[in-house]
């Protein structure tokens, strides 16, 4: 089971899919585009533990995580 | 003629008061991994106390998650964890927080620049420590460009003196303990 996770003001809303199930794939990958077209950087771990930002959708993945545009404080 | 004497007063008060704020931090976080502690906060508000909380806590568990066994042994005594930078190989520290919680080390490990940037909206401080993390490590430049700098006190670059030297040149106020000018490390966090 894959997992998307974006970070919100609960803390973080997770997405967990099946990532052999092709509907459930194209829909995590909808979601990808919309959260990356809306400003949200994805990064996902290497074997590891390493952060790497993804700038397209991997359907690999077993975990990406999303988190807003960075502005300056 | 009082205004040497104030300044020293001024910067003695600062570092007190810095070292207590980190020391109430470094307990409020203790706080914060015993799961079967008692909220207080849920006794007055309890719908906000609850909720409050377990966002805050999964944040916490979130950034736990991503943090390296080094930094995450760091954060969990010191309430910072230090990151490199991808581009340039700099160190920098992220304390516990949402803003202004970032600083650029020095080679002697000391905090000489503040850097301030959040992931836009609010979010708890687990989820903009893990983003400021990822930013630093994997597109520095990207995360400076849009940072303010802001500067870091000369008292709190000094605060990397021996200890002997801190202590000595704390020893004659009455508001700070003796004890405090012991303990303190080489190079207190924010």
């Amino acid at each position: 089971m894959a997992t998307q996770i974006v970070m919100d003001r609960t803390g973080d809303t997770r997405h967990n899919f099946d990532a052999k199930n092709t509907d459930a794939l194209l829909k995590a990958e909808k979601r990808f585009r919309e959260l990356t077209g809306a400003g949200f950087t994805a990064a996902v771990r290497t074997a590891s533990g390493e952060a790497v930002v993804k700038r397209t959708f991997d359907p690999n993945a077993e975990e990406t995580l999303f988190f807003p545009r960075l502005v300056g404080g | 003629m009082f205004r040497q004497p104030l300044r020293n007063a001024n910067e003695r008060l600062r570092l007190f008061l810095s070292e207590r704020g980190r020391r109430a931090r470094v307990l409020r976080d203790s706080l914060r991994w015993q799961p079967d502690r008692i909220d207080l906060s849920s006794r007055f508000v309890s719908g906000f106390g609850y909720g409050y909380g377990k966002g805050e806590a999964r944040g916490l568990e979130l950034l736990k998650e991503w943090l390296s066994p080094e930094q995450f042994a760091q954060y969990d005594a010191k309430s910072y964890f230090e990151v490199t930078g991808c581009h340039s190989g700099k160190r920098y520290r992220i304390s516990h927080g949402t803003s202004m919680n970032i600083h650029e080390l020095d080679g002697a490990g000391c905090p000489c620049v503040g850097w301030c940037f959040a992931p836009k909206g609010y979010l708890v401080a687990g989820d903009v420590m893990l983003a400021q993390k990822i930013a630093l490590e994997t597109d520095e430049r990207g995360a400076l460009n849009v940072a303010n700098k802001f500067f870091v006190p000369t008292g709190r670059r000094n605060m990397h003196l021996p200890i002997t030297e801190l202590g000595r040149a704390l020893a004659w106020t009455s508001i700070l303990p003796r004890p405090l000018t012991a303990r303190a490390p080489p190079c207190i966090g924010l």
